[in-house]
């Protein structure tokens, strides 16, 4: 016996004191609703009904039950109601990078919530994004590919300490107008000459991938700068702490070096730059996209050039054949 | 990295000094991804220092020293006429971007200016032009005969090119990496960085033929005379010669570059009559065809190591 429905008859006959009027409120046939009516006060074992008269009145034992009945379907209603409303709820994880524009991420966690959508921003490195998409923990996450390859590109430069008030500004090609380029980071010799070591050049978590730290290895190898030039930070807190107070440079976005108070600079090898897309976990039919809403909001969050691309950068392909050749 | 900058380096040095200089030396290299061997002598005191001077080392250029002496020799033993006009043509040449290699059109050259040509611009194709009077067995052989150490003769110089050629297709930075992943790896797959097919020699037996040459101890003096002359007039400074650059200095020296090796070999003469012999045989961890920062170091440890041995 469903008791839920067999209760939903009795307390409906109650409210209406009519078979036919409840059943209408019940959207069943009223044969049906009877039956159930009388299942019950079997089950009971005593009448819940006065039939005898035109008007249909509740009998004693009918009244005695009737609170308990409601409290009953209450009870399952709210039940219902949780379990719905649980349902509802249940948080789709979006892995991003770390130094995201919360702003941007708050624009897309309400725009999912407009959507019926409950969006929760994970903060994790590059590889742990890769791999929260792959077993199912990220619903949706901002995965690095290279930069020329990507949907959006987020600028990488040099990030170093802000100009002293004594117009003081340390090495020369921080905050320059122009793009910086790799081989401006040689060491100056002659009148230019800075004392002491050339400043490291620290990257962040976000960037150590080997992917992206081979490519950066190679491009500083060509503009004839020694291994271990670009090193990994322990954390980015104290490398901008480094940075600030002019002892290393910092190979970070704009947005996290303004936040800041550092000057910043982009590197003009765009190959350089971090590449983005949003992806999605695969679901079980294995297809996989992001919504279409959602992608422009995080890509914004993680602080991607807006417009065209611009042309692709890097080493070029000339190789003369004498450069193999044995020199002198 | 990995292994290689776990291994020491053998020293040598005459005294704790000497030594120091030597590891300052080795350290800075290592600072730099660099590896290799290097000794200094001073050709009168026979004082020296310098560290893994046994290794066996690709030569690349360098290997034109003994090929010149051996020609040389020839020459002085009337067996060779230096002034024999010799055809060059660049359609059959050997490759490379110096001297009759960079030629377009041929051209007929004196075998004594093919010797100049190979030892003051390090040109390929002279090279290889005088290894077809004077063949590379006969080289190897006489330097076997006069005692020359590790130094071995095996192939034309523009075998260097056709085996990167061949592994990489005619793409520098492929071969270059290739070469670098070789090293790490241990293993060869252009055959002329193998120690084993390549031409190869030490630093130990580079300074003592540089010291026979300038004590007139190998081949005949017309010889020793001619090779001096023609190896002071190398036009490449970047080298052991940058740091050793002054009217009161000469500099007679032989560079050698490939892929990712950098050698000179060379001797310093101070008006003041000190002589210092001196080869630098190096490999990068690093792909970069240029790297100013390493010839900087390679020269800075030749005139620490003159200064220190000088009397």
């Amino acid at each position: 016996m469903d008791l839920l429905a067999h209760l939903e008859a009795y307390v409906a006959t109650a409210d209406e004191t009519s078979f036919s009027r409840a059943a209408d409120r019940l959207g069943i046939a009223q044969p049906l609703l009877s039956r159930r009516v009388k299942t019950l006060e079997e089950h009971f074992g005593g009448l819940l009904f006065d039939r005898s008269r035109r008007q249909i009145t509740t009998t004693e034992l009918g009244v005695l039950l009737l609170a308990y009945a409601r409290d009953v379907l209450d009870r399952a209603q709210r039940l219902r109601q949780v379990a719905g409303a649980a349902g509802r709820s249940r948080v789709r994880a979006v892995g991003v990078p770390a130094h995201c524009a919360p702003a941007a991420l708050g624009r897309a966690i309400r725009a999912a919530g407009e959507r019926g959508v409950t969006l929760g921003m994970r903060e994790l490195p590059p590889r742990e994004r890769d791999s929260g998409l792959a077993d199912g923990s990220l619903a949706y996450a901002l995965v690095r590919v290279p930069a020329e390859r990507g949907a959006h590109r987020v600028p990488l430069g040099l990030a170093s300490p802000p100009e002293t008030e004594d117009g003081q500004c340390a090495p020369a090609y921080a905050g320059a107008r122009r793009a910086v380029q790799l081989e401006d980071l040689r060491p100056r010799r002659g009148r230019g000459a800075e004392p002491g070591a050339p400043l490291p050049v620290l990257t962040l978590p976000e960037d150590q991938i080997p992917a992206h730290e081979e490519r950066l290895e190679r491009a500083a190898a060509r503009a004839g700068l020694p291994p271990g030039r670009f090193r990994p930070a322990g954390s980015a807190a104290t490398a901008l702490a480094e940075t600030l107070a002019g002892r290393a440079l910092l190979l970070c976005a704009e947005p996290f070096a303004r936040q800041h108070g550092a000057r910043w600079a982009p590197l003009g090898d765009r190959s350089l730059h971090r590449g983005y897309d949003v992806r999605a976990a695969p679901d079980r039919a294995g297809a996989a996209a992001a919504p279409d809403w959602l992608v422009p909001l995080l890509a914004s969050a993680v602080g991607a050039a807006r417009g065209p691309k611009g042309p692709p950068s890097g080493p070029r392909t000339e190789d003369a054949t004498a450069r193999l050749a044995a020199r002198g | 990295m990995s292994a290689a900058g776990v291994r020491r380096p053998v020293y040598v040095g005459d005294d704790g000094a000497l030594r120091d200089v030597a590891e300052a030396i080795a350290t800075d290299w290592a600072a730099l991804g660099v590896r290799g061997s290097f000794l200094a002598r001073n050709l009168d005191t026979g004082e020296q220092l310098g560290f893994d001077i046994e290794e066996l080392i690709p030569l690349a250029s360098v290997v034109k020293v003994p090929l010149a002496l051996v020609v040389l020799d020839r020459i002085a033993a009337g067996d060779l006429d230096p002034a024999t006009p010799v055809p060059v043509d660049p359609a059959r040449s050997s490759v490379g971007h110096t001297g009759l290699a960079a030629f377009r059109y041929p051209a007929i050259v004196a075998v004594g200016d093919l010797l100049l040509m190979m030892l003051s611009v390090s040109d390929n194709a002279a090279a290889d032009t005088v290894l077809g009077l004077v063949p590379v067995a006969d080289v190897d052989e006489r330097l076997r005969a006069w005692g020359c150490g590790d130094i071995r003769v095996r192939h034309r110089m523009n075998h260097m090119y056709e085996c990167a050629a061949g592994a990489a297709g005619n793409d520098f930075s492929l071969a270059l990496e290739l070469a670098l992943r070789d090293e790490r790896a241990d293993r060869h797959t252009i055959e002329t960085l193998d120690p084993a097919h390549a031409n190869v020699g030490s630093a130990a037996a580079l300074v003592e033929l540089l010291r026979r040459v300038w004590c007139d101890e190998i081949s005949a003096p017309s010889a020793t005379a001619e090779l001096r002359r023609l190896m002071s007039l190398q036009v490449f400074t970047q080298r052991l010669a940058s740091e050793l650059r002054a009217d009161t200095l000469r500099w007679s020296g032989k560079t050698g570059t490939f892929l990712h090796l950098r050698h000179e070999i060379g001797v310093v003469e101070a008006e003041s009559g000190d002589r210092v012999a001196m080869a630098a045989l190096t490999r990068a961890d690093r792909c970069a065809g240029l790297a100013p920062d390493v010839e900087l170091a390679i020269g800075v440890a030749g005139r620490e190591a003159f200064e220190a041995l000088r009397g």
